[in-house]
């Protein structure tokens, strides 16, 4: 009996052995890996800013390829809007094996049921654009953020407006009543930056001096035809009262330019935020006052980094200084016709 | 004290719980079907997917229906024939079942099959020529000679007579640009239209082209493009030009939303388009097919459409510009 007690415990003891020994030729392989797999989900991806931080995700991996000779999948999807089909290409990229997951939420308060998962299958998350609620991002410490701080956008979105208010106040105040009236196109109502935007730039305006009366706004869900048709119905409203167009991004403002060339109406003036490629555009050909960039390169860069690193298994580049070890704040600067 | 027959049934009850638990909670009596994943590959010609929107679209819901792990690559560099080479090599020893690649360089690409480098089976896109050797080839695609030829007769019968064509290529043209500008010249020569051609390499090059060619001969002029990314340069800078170059016409072939848009603002006066979304579903089936060592069919040739300004609001062209997934 004692003898029989012995060799289960030697064979115990063999058995422990050869799982640690495994263990730790695991962990050497990881250290080794040759090829990571990352998977992005886009809450739509015919937004104009998105996409142009796809394009820039994709540059990045090519470019990590050829530095690192690792290589690199990235499975990109798009949401179209909808928090389940989300959550299905998060279950997805779990099941197909992606070593990191890469989101732009759709819904921000609704972050905790793809966080569960990602918990659960020890995969780490990247969260950008549009930032979970503080609750979320405290579950787990392998979760981060990428974005750009909200109020500065706005802040020097209403910047651009007071230089050229005090270069040439005429431009803005067009029937020279003293007064700039203006217009707003907001964001979704459930998205942080809209509010944020919003509030400041107005501030912004208000501090800067720039005498202003509000005539209408409204909610277009950062999209260009729902910018064009609530533009095309305020010039209707309100014609020849307009003097300036407050927009929330560029793709509003863009919307709202459509809706300007096609009633021939010159002169009006509009802010967007972003920077986006056919905003950029529009800037160069004097459409747009002018609109804010959240450098595009460096925004993607550090998602791509972070994730990079943790997908394999290393911690998130020190030089990207991530707030609260966990925030990565992209800088921004303002863009004006030359 | 149970009786002998009380206990047959409790025995009895016992096993049918048994056989009830074995049915529903294990497959040792009915076997779960195991879902086969197949690693497919898709590397294009290009450095970027900007052509390829709407492929990409039919090519994730074929995925999602027929249970495909399916990779999209673009080159470093396009056209680059060696990198799509070692990408293809690449994909192989990672494990890919079946390679769908659009050929940079056909040749490299039949090389490494006649070499017996690559085992997989390939699902070629817009190539007509197949590879010699043992390896299994498909192939799916548009006729773009056929495309070509339609655009050509569309130009005849918009344009009056004594209208010059331009025609812009690039300097070292993809397969499908040489095809497609083969079928217009053919329509266009055979009606004894004379036509201009233009190499086109470098930023500007072509805008600058473009700009000469607007002043010089303005409403006599009708330019089309080969491939869509010349395209796109040219109406837009005609667009940024506005009334200072008038054109008789600018025509070419894409189906990007830049291109639709500058269809619809008349700065495009025809489009031919394909119906990308099928080409990506299709090419996914097809190379499931083939790691399932199903037969598929050889050769897929899919229609591709002439469209003017007043078409963009047809259902039919709706549904394959703007696929819905």
């Amino acid at each position: 009996m004692k003898r029989m007690c012995r060799t289960a415990i030697w064979f115990l003891i063999w058995i422990g052995a050869a799982a640690l020994l495994a263990g730790c030729q695991r962990t050497e392989g990881e250290g080794e890996k040759k090829s990571i797999r990352i998977g992005v989900s886009l809450y739509r991806g015919d937004d104009t800013f998105i996409n142009n931080i796809r394009g820039e995700l994709e540059n990045c991996a090519k470019e990590y390829e050829q530095e690192n000779g690792v290589k690199v999948t990235l499975d990109i999807q798009d949401a179209k809007g909808s928090q389940n089909t989300q959550n299905n290409q998060v279950e997805r990229f779990i099941s197909l094996g992606c070593d990191v997951m890469c989101i732009n939420p759709v819904d921000r308060t609704a972050a905790s049921a793809m966080i569960d998962k990602a918990m659960a299958a020890e995969i780490p998350v990247v969260f950008f654009n549009r930032q979970p609620v503080e609750e979320d991002m405290d579950r787990w410490d392998q979760i981060y953020y990428v974005g750009a701080v909200a109020r500065e956008s706005a802040v020097l979105q209403g910047s651009i407006v007071v230089e050229q208010y005090q270069k040439d106040p005429k431009s803005l105040d067009l029937n020279g009543d003293g007064v700039v009236s203006y217009v707003l196109l907001e964001g979704e109502s459930s998205h942080q930056d809209s509010l944020i935007r919003t509030e400041w730039s107005i501030r912004t305006l208000k501090d800067g001096g720039v005498p202003i009366e509000k005539i209408t706004g409204g909610i277009a869900n950062w999209e260009r035809s729902q910018a064009s048709a609530l533009m095309e119905q305020w010039l209707e409203q309100y014609p020849d009262t307009i003097e300036l167009v407050v927009c929330n991004n560029d793709d509003m403002a863009l919307g709202a330019i459509d809706a300007l060339d096609r009633a021939q109406v010159q002169g009006i003036n509009l802010v967007g935020i972003d920077a986006t490629t056919p905003g950029l555009e529009a800037v160069r050909a004097g459409k747009l006052l002018g609109t804010v960039s959240s450098d595009k390169e460096q925004y993607a860069g550090a998602i791509f980094s972070i994730a990079a690193a943790k997908a394999l298994g290393q911690a998130a580049p020190g030089e990207l200084s991530l707030e609260e070890g966990k925030y990565y704040w992209s800088p921004q600067k303002i863009v004006v016709q030359p | 004290m149970m009786t002998r027959k009380e206990k047959m049934l409790w025995i009895l009850y016992g096993i049918v719980l048994l056989l009830l638990f074995l049915l529903s909670s294990t497959d040792l009596i009915i076997k779960e079907k195991k879902t086969q994943i197949y690693k497919i590959s898709v590397i294009i010609e290009d450095a970027s997917d900007e052509n390829y929107v709407n492929f990409r679209k039919g090519m994730d819901r074929a995925a999602i229906e027929l249970h495909a792990d399916v990779s999209f690559i673009t080159l470093y560099d396009k056209g680059s024939g060696e990198q799509q080479r070692e990408l293809m090599l690449r994909e192989q020893q990672d494990g890919c079942k079946v390679l769908i690649v659009s050929p940079a360089n056909g040749e490299q690409i039949f090389g490494l099959q006649e070499d017996k480098r690559i085992n997989v089976p390939l699902v070629l896109l817009n190539s007509e020529t197949v590879p010699g050797g043992d390896g299994i080839v498909e192939t799916i695609g548009f006729d773009y000679e056929e495309m070509g030829r339609e655009l050509g007769k569309q130009i005849l019968r918009e344009q009056t007579v004594n209208k010059q064509v331009h025609l812009f290529r690039e300097q070292d043209p993809d397969e499908v640009s040489i095809r497609f500008g083969d079928g217009i010249l053919s329509e266009l020569e055979q009606a004894g239209c004379a036509v201009v051609m233009h190499e086109s390499s470098g930023k500007d090059k072509l805008r600058h082209a473009a700009g000469q060619i607007a002043v010089k001969e303005g409403e006599h002029a009708v330019i089309i493009v080969l491939d869509p990314a010349g395209l796109t340069e040219t109406a837009q800078a005609i667009s940024e030009a506005g009334d200072d170059w008038q054109i008789g016409g600018l025509y070419g072939r894409g189906n990007t939303v830049r291109l639709l848009n500058y269809l619809d603002r008349g700065v495009i006066q025809g489009l031919c388009i394909t119906d990308d979304f099928s080409a990506g579903y299709l090419s996914v089936k097809m190379a499931v097919e083939l790691a399932e060592n199903r037969i598929a069919e050889d050769t897929q040739k899919l229609e591709s459409r002439y469209i003017r300004r007043e078409d963009l609001r047809n259902v039919e062209y709706e549904k394959m510009l703007f696929p819905i997934e």
